[in-house]
């Protein structure tokens, strides 16, 4: 434990130093617009700005990038409580209570205790961070083909469970994006596959492209989708002066704030998107464990305290899969798999000890980050409220420029350009029929990693499955999988009974 | 809605089964020593029979799954529009080596302007020339990033 201590007190050496703070503060503020901005969320804004990363060294290139992931958060929960528009998904919760106190004109005190909350959150989170990786990182050295292909296969089980409406479709989402992932070099063999003599299909999909085409133009067909008079929104902007909650708000949000934390912790280790997880369970707790459970949905500080630290929380916490084994569980922290390896770096359980400088200064600066956030978030808020007064008519095809620059950046590609408007439009589909997006993008990623385990297993116990289930780990996982699987078997077959007795004392 | 849904689950099916094809025609080994077909005709054949069952489950379901399905689909909507915001944007894309960055970025915000119901030409102009200009500066100047030039030669 005070070895570790020590590894962050070098990590802030490392995240101290002039550039990286200056990254520090890019991504942070980046991170606060993508997430005020409707139309343009974590995953797209972080994809758009790997290529400006590029030129620098791994270490202030992720520091951005996961500045990014965290101070989305912080900037969703300012447009559901000021526009009752959640500016990402893990902001949906917030609305309820957050609008609600806008409407009462206690906006500045919603917005306040938001960063407040998010701070203590992402403190705390930092710590569980720097305490439970290494560990987690030493255990996974024991993992081998067979762990790793069980541990994705069940990620995947896990996140189509928990996002959409349908099981079935955001499963077939997560097998189309392990396709789109085969097409390009077989990572074993080096033969093309799915290429049609083409080079640039040879080199594979662009993940980036995929990711900005889904979560970005995808989104902003959507968006465009509506009739030019419902593009336009009222904004409430809070003057400075009441952007400071009074210490009896504090005292009445701080139990709040810890659960949310602990909540928060607890859902970025498991696979599935998990500030958007969390923001709920804990606003059900909440609501369940209150004194005044009717003060919910009307206005209730602790219905803005407990799901703002919960994402916060959550959003560090994902973190450490990602780190110590390897394995992203939802989008976000995919698409920073992506930027690592861009930057030659494989993370998992070799990653501490070979990048050191890495990972204790990125710990580190997202602690620097959150203050930052802290900083940045309570005195400009009146700033980026009125960014939100920008129409939409305009403020769309800005994002869709920058979408389209963006991803010409990353390659030079035409062809890039052209998936990504694919991508786009089949994003704007998926949504209207309902299909889920982020397994898809999930798949994508880890597509060639789960291909690679699964033939090395194979490979290692001469083609037999028995490989599988013979390792304890490999065994568990896939043990859990079942269960997730039978979870939404038992309540499809719940439904169809319920549905026949109504039908059969309906005809009696 | 269900006949969508269903069509939906079809195209899927096809999609799994033309993978599948495709895969069938490269070397596929054997779980011992897989070719570089085996993954791909696994996970076509996965999305052809989870494609099936959905198609089973929609036209079977209760009543009350697709009532909440149903409930997804956004109320008002105008598709003539996105379909003009997406033909704007291809028009940029194909345009975008032969005229070069500068003046495509100026066009898309035209167009998409446009397209998104803004009637004010002086306004629209304007916002597109500064955006057009602005976006350069910062892309080609400051981000020294290799745009396409174009005709114009900037």
């Amino acid at each position: 434990m005070l070895e570790s201590l020590q590894h962050l007190a070098a990590g802030f050496g490392v995240a101290m130093t002039l550039q990286n703070l200056f990254y520090c503060l890019v991504g942070a503020t980046v991170g606060t617009l993508v997430g005020v901005l409707p139309g343009l969320g974590p995953i797209a804004g972080i994809a758009l700005l790997i290529p400006v990363t590029f030129g620098l060294n791994s270490t202030s290139a992720i520091i951005m990038l996961a500045g990014i992931y965290y101070g989305a958060m912080y900037g969703g929960s300012t447009t559901s409580i000021l526009i009752n528009v959640p500016g990402e998904t893990a902001s949906v919760m917030t609305c309820i209570d957050g609008y609600q106190m806008a409407q009462k004109g206690k906006a500045g005190k919603a917005l306040a205790i938001c960063a407040i909350g998010s701070f203590i959150a992402g403190t705390i989170g930092i710590f569980g961070l720097v305490f439970l990786a290494p560990p987690l990182a030493e255990a996974a050295l024991a993992f081998g083909p067979a762990e790793y292909f069980s541990l994705m296969v069940f990620g995947f089980i896990v996140l189509s469970n928990v996002t959409g409406a349908s099981f079935l479709k955001s499963l077939m989402m997560a097998v189309i994006g392990l396709i789109i992932g085969t097409i390009g070099l077989d990572p074993v063999t080096g033969d093309g596959r799915f290429a049609f003599d083409s080079p640039s299909l040879l080199g594979g999909i662009e993940f980036v492209a995929v990711a900005i085409g889904l979560f970005g133009i995808g989104e902003v067909l959507v968006n465009a989708a509506r009739p030019a008079e419902l593009l336009e929104q009222k904004v409430v902007v809070p003057h400075l002066r009441e952007l400071y909650p009074s210490l009896a708000d504090l005292k009445e949000s701080i139990s709040a704030i810890l659960r949310g934390t602990g909540i928060g912790f607890g859902a970025g280790l498991i696979p599935g998107p998990a500030p958007v997880i969390a923001t709920y369970a804990s606003y059900m707790v909440e609501r369940k464990i209150s004194k005044h459970p009717e003060e919910f949905g009307k206005g209730a500080i602790k219905g803005v305290a407990g799901p703002e630290s919960a994402n916060n929380a959550a959003c560090q916490s994902a973190f450490i899969p990602l780190f110590a084994i390897g394995i992203p569980f939802a989008p976000p922290t995919a698409i920073l798999l992506g930027a690592l390896l861009i930057h030659g770096v494989t993370p998992g359980p070799m990653m501490i000890t070979e990048h050191p400088a890495l990972f204790w200064g990125v710990i580190a600066s997202m602690y620097i980050g959150n203050l930052i956030l802290l900083l940045l978030n309570l005195p400009f808020v009146p700033f980026f409220a009125n960014i939100l007064r920008i129409p939409k008519k305009v403020l769309l095809p800005l994002v869709m420029l920058f979408c389209l620059t963006g991803m010409y950046t990353v390659n030079n590609s035409m062809f890039d350009i052209w998936v990504m408007i694919l991508f786009g439009a089949l994003g704007f589909l998926a949504r209207k029929w309902a299909y889920e997006a982020a397994p898809l993008l999930l798949a994508l990623v880890l597509g060639p990693k789960l291909e690679v385990a699964f033939r090395q297993s194979l490979m290692i116990s001469h083609g037999s499955f028995d490989v599988f289930v013979n390792r304890p780990i490999s065994l568990a996982f896939l043990v859990a999988t079942a269960l997730f699987l039978l979870i939404p078997l038992a309540t499809m077959f719940r439904g169809r009974v319920r549905i026949r007795e109504a039908a059969g004392k309906g005809e009696g | 809605m269900k006949r969508s849904e269903a069509l939906g689950g079809g195209v899927i099916f096809l999609f799994g089964a033309v993978t599948a094809i495709l895969s069938l025609q490269m070397p596929i080994g054997s779980f011992r020593a897989a070719g570089s077909g085996l993954f791909p005709l696994c996970l076509g054949i996965l999305l052809m029979v989870l494609s099936a069952a959905y198609v089973a489950q929609v036209l079977w379901a209760v009543r009350e799954e697709i009532k909440k399905d149903a409930d997804v689909a956004p109320e008002r909507e105008s598709p003539a529009q996105v379909l003009a915001f997406l033909v704007v944007i291809v028009m940029a894309t194909l345009l975008l080596k032969p005229l070069g960055y500068p003046l495509v970025s100026f066009l898309l915000m035209v167009g998409l302007l446009r397209v998104l119901g803004s009637r004010r030409w002086p306004l629209n102009l304007t916002l597109s020339l500064v955006t057009a200009a602005g976006s350069h500066i910062l892309f080609v100047y400051l981000l020294k990033i290799p745009l396409p030039r174009g005709f114009l030669g900037i």
